[in-house]
């Protein structure tokens, strides 16, 4: 029966429409070789831990110990030479020399949570006339494989605070996040149990065998986009198995430890490993305006130790230099220390960090003063810092998309790629 | 460096209005709008040595009529009944039945919302401000002046200022949302005249806008109000500059100025007043502020209207009104109505301009004289040759993916059983169901994305089709009174293909069609409820039911 079954639709399919493949699943990397002059670029992934609510750069990576604004925390030497940072970072620490490198010096002048969001997504202020794409609907384009079998940006949010969807503005729906906000597992990514496995599939070729006619002799990008959205269904169905840590040995869940956060970035080491161009992991939620101390300390312990492990993981693994894993959020924390041991709102002076590809380890760049109210020396905005991201990758962030008639360079006009973090 | 916005030139060329582009004379105002259409449409054709795609069948044309000027797919009884009609009057008849149908009223309702208020879908009270102005066949240019100024004392129209109050906290938005809605001109790049393409642009032109909304502020009460007095100051960046700080004129988008009539006031005066609106935005029980003599807001309608500086807001929305039922406006992008990005058909533009002033900006009759010419109903394939045409020439016509509402009512219309809507000699009644397809279809249609330019479809549109539960539930059931339900009670297979191309395609399946379905339903019938689910999945998530054709 089932071969019967599966016999009709091959026979109708090649008999109506040509050449028709049933399993979506199956890539075939030989009909890509277009693309293979780029496969250095292709390979290359994101993974940005946004540090939602806006972490402390006092207490992570721009200490001040001993100053009145410093705070409790003592200021720890890192694997390189003449860089400190929070001792609530330990792991990291040791770490600096061989991954990462740390951008001090970042003013972006919003220090609202909104506003702050719109431009460390974006990379720019938000512009009435038009809606910008985000970081990873820009890489997705940019790394991604339009007829990816896999998700090309994943952006995880379990927290319930400040959740922010992110998006792909102008550059439309393909390129929008798949978005996890309750649970580890994407929506609607599992079959229904009351189909079963051949009907769904026979069902998916028995629409493109419906549709074929009405495509064949109509020009629309649209169109195009809805045949693909459904040829990307099996592909991404299968997918499902990438965000079950269960498939990963016993140990290496151990390594990432038990918090959510550590758990996720385990699911982003698979996703990317599996070519997924763009994974945002959000972890809610720093906005310490109160207890700032503690709340470091417990949010820095999950930071240091999710994010050595990952960076040690993609190491292992060989995928660190073609991965860029980002630290930053929408802004940092007010040197100034409130009534209630909290920091306020900041975006004058404040800190992100670059590991992996394309990124000089241990490189330090740009100073804030001795209290750290001001940025002292190298000031950046949240453009220069796109530029720097996109150059990391090998995009060039002079790149432009055309908006109707109107230009939009990939990172703001104005901005430079900071080349002292760069290889 | 074609975007740049030229307004010297603009208030030239828009100043033509009886006298065409080329310097020839308009076709009579007395022609049918439609036929002004073809002539000018054909006209380029003929110039470009193009041939149009041929007239859409007449199922298509009813599809697409339908859901261009009702918002939805038509029934399967709809469907059968138009294609049988002998009339020759019956595309006629049908517009405007359409357009005297309360489908038309929810749908324009619902297309307007979506131009006017992208970022604030759903607020009740505007949607029901514009119900009833669609209702009422509402001038736009009356429309305009309830979004623009408003009047807080009059139930109906009041809502209308929301267009306005949504928007201002943030000058900019006010600027130019109204500069790109009501007068087609997208102002942002001149905000920032360092902008590295546009070195010759000048801020004036944009503080002069923003002029006309810098004095606007809400209440705590949520009253539109105006200060009486305020200045915008602005300032070049420019190294060589050597003007400082100027102060901006009340300056429209042609240039014209409005002088304010000076009122002197005590440095006491401003203080009071300044501490009444203090107290108007902060407390709940202030009184509300008074009107002041002088308002900004007023002035802008007042000026964008008056003929000599008329021409950007009725082209606008002639322009948004042909892009929506074209797919692409006289004028491309929408956004950029000016001098150096010209219209495709510029004669054409300036006779529905004429027409659309003469006849009280009524959109119905635009709306109908557009979808009654031949444009309109050509075919969406293009099978003549290689390359389909410049899509500014029209010649064929241009798939258009639906709104989320349009998708969501034709959905919940196509899963039903073909006997379960009123009789088509029973409009009366249709007008119950109508209200509730509205109202049923809030959860469907907040799934889909709102199409803008270039849309794709997102996969997760897809995933949802494939894999949820509610559309199993809800579109697949096999109960009596849906499609499914319906089929399976059928005698053949013949009749199951039939009726289903019939319900959700508004057509007779091809006879490749009926074949390969009747293969597949063959070769599945052990479990034939499923094998017609499977069908019928097929066909609703299929392009032809994504898109308008």
């Amino acid at each position: 029966m089932t071969l019967s079954r599966r016999g009709f639709l091959n026979v109708a399919a090649i008999g109506a429409a040509g050449t028709f493949a049933a399993d979506m699943t199956r890539f075939d990397m030989l009909r890509h070789s277009a693309w293979a002059d780029e496969a250095k670029k292709q390979g290359k992934r994101v993974i940005l831990l946004w540090l939602a609510g806006g972490a402390s750069q006092l207490e992570t990576f721009d200490p001040k110990p001993g100053r009145p604004t410093g705070g409790p925390y003592r200021a720890i030497p890192t694997s390189a030479t003449g860089v400190h940072i929070s001792e609530l970072l330990p792991k990291m620490a040791a770490r600096i020399q061989q991954t990462t490198a740390i951008v001090r010096s970042l003013n972006t002048k919003n220090a609202d949570h909104g506003g702050g969001a719109t431009i460390m997504e974006t990379g720019r202020i938000k512009d009435p006339g038009i809606e910008y794409p985000d970081l990873g609907a820009v890489c997705a384009k940019e790394l991604g494989r339009l007829d990816s079998a896999v998700p090309d940006y994943v952006s995880m949010y379990t927290s319930t605070e400040g959740r922010r969807k992110g998006g792909s503005g102008f550059l439309g729906s393909r390129y929008a996040p798949m978005f996890l906000s309750e649970s580890m597992q994407p929506e609607n990514i599992r079959r229904l149990e009351s189909i079963s496995d051949l009907d769904h599939q026979d069902r998916l070729a028995l629409r493109e065998l419906l549709a074929k006619k009405f495509t064949q002799n109509r020009n629309s990008d649209s169109l195009g986009s809805h045949t693909q959205a459904y040829q990307r269904v099996r592909g991404l169905m299968a997918s499902e198995k990438l965000f079950d840590i269960e498939q990963e040995p016993a140990e290496m869940r151990a390594k990432y430890g038990p918090t959510q956060f550590g758990q996720q970035c385990l699911i982003a080491r698979r996703l990317v490993e599996a070519g997924v161009p763009f994974v945002k992991v959000a972890r809610a939620w720093w906005d310490s305006h109160g207890e700032n101390f503690e709340t470091h300390r417990e949010l820095c312990a999950d930071l240091d130790h999710s994010m050595s492990a990952l960076l040690d993981d993609l190491k292992d693994r060989g995928l660190l230099e073609h991965t860029l894993v980002l630290t930053f959020g929408e802004f940092g924390r007010t040197p100034g220390i409130n009534a209630s041991l909290g920091r306020d709102h900041f975006a004058a002076a404040w800190s992100a960090t670059l590991s992996g590809c394309g990124v000089r380890g241990g490189a330090c760049f740009g100073k804030t003063d001795e209290d750290g109210h001001k940025v002292a020396d190298g000031e950046v905005g949240a453009g220069d810092l796109f530029a720097t991201i996109l150059s990391a990758l090998g995009i060039d962030p002079l790149k432009e998309y055309h908006v109707g008639a109107r230009p939009v360079p990939l990172s703001d006009f104005g901005s430079k790629p900071i080349k002292d973090v760069l290889i | 460096m074609r975007w740049i916005l030229r307004i010297h030139l603009a208030a030239l060329w828009l100043l033509s209005t009886v006298i065409s582009a080329s310097g020839a004379e308009l076709p009579s105002a007395d022609l049918p709008i439609e036929q002004v259409i073809d002539q000018f449409t054909q006209q380029r054709l003929d110039a470009e040595k193009v041939s149009a795609a041929p007239q859409a069948g007449e199922a298509n044309l009813l599809r697409r009529l339908m859901l261009d000027v009702a918002g939805r797919i038509p029934t399967s009884a709809e469907a059968t009944a138009y294609v049988a009609n002998p009339s020759a009057a019956k595309r006629v008849e049908l517009v405007d039945r359409l357009l005297a149908s309360p489908d038309f009223v929810w749908h324009q309702r619902n297309e307007l919302d979506r131009m006017l208020l992208p970022n604030k879908p759903n607020d009740g009270d505007f949607r029901k401000y514009l119900l009833w102005a669609v209702k009422e066949n509402r001038s736009w240019e009356a429309m305009f002046r309830d979004m623009l100024i408003g009047d807080e004392a009059d139930e109906n129209r009041k809502p209308a200022t929301t267009f306005i109050k949504s928007r201002a906290r943030d000058l900019d938005d006010m600027l130019n949302d109204t500069a790109i809605l009501f007068f087609g001109v997208n102002v942002t790049c001149a905000k920032c005249h360092d902008h590295p393409l546009t070195p010759e642009w000048k801020q004036h032109h944009y503080f002069g806008m923003a002029s006309f909304f810098s004095r606007t502020y809400v209440t705590k009460k949520n009253l539109l109000a105006e200060r009486p007095f305020g200045e915008v100051k602005f300032k070049s960046k420019r190294k060589d500059d050597t003007k400082g700080e100027q102060t901006a004129k009340f300056e429209f988008l042609t240039g014209a100025i409005i002088d304010e009539p000076v009122v002197e006031r005590s440095a006491d005066d401003m203080k009071k007043i300044e501490e009444t609106i203090k107290a108007a935005m902060q407390k709940d029980d202030a009184p509300p502020p008074e009107k002041p003599s002088f308002s900004p807001r007023e002035k802008l309608v007042e000026i964008a209207l008056r003929s000599e500086d008329n021409r950007f807001f009725a082209r606008n929305i002639i322009n948004r009104v042909w892009d929506r039922f074209f797919g692409r406006g006289l004028v491309h992008p929408v956004d950029q109505l000016h001098a150096a990005n010209a219209p495709s058909h510029p004669e054409l533009l300036d006779w529905l301009t004429r027409d659309l002033v003469a006849h009280g900006y009524d959109l119905k009759r635009l709306i109908r004289g557009i979808v009654l010419s031949q444009a309109y109903s050509r075919s969406s394939e293009w099978t003549a040759g290689s390359q389909p045409p410049d899509p500014a020439l029209f010649a064929v016509a241009k798939v258009k993916p639906l709104t989320p509402r349009q998708y969501a009512v034709s959905l919940l219309i196509a899963r039903q059983s073909p006997d379960q809507w009123p009789a088509l000699d029973k409009p009366e009644e249709w007008i119950a169901r109508r209200e509730q397809l509205e109202n049923g279809s809030n959860g469907y249609a907040s799934f889909f994305e709102m199409p803008g330019e270039n849309f794709q479809v997102a996969v997760d549109e897809a995933l949802l089709f494939s894999n949820s539960k509610r559309i199993e539930d809800e579109l697949l059931r096999d109960s009596k009174t849906e499609i499914v339900g319906y089929l399976k009670s059928l005698p053949d297979n013949a009749a199951v293909i039939e009726a289903a191309f019939q319900t959700i395609c508004s057509r007779p399946p091809r006879d490749d069609e009926r074949a390969a379905i009747d293969g597949y339903l063959q070769s599945h019938s052990t479990d034939r409820v499923a094998a017609i689910r499977q069908f019928v999945w097929a066909l609703l998530t299929g392009p032809e039911m994504r898109f308008s054709y």
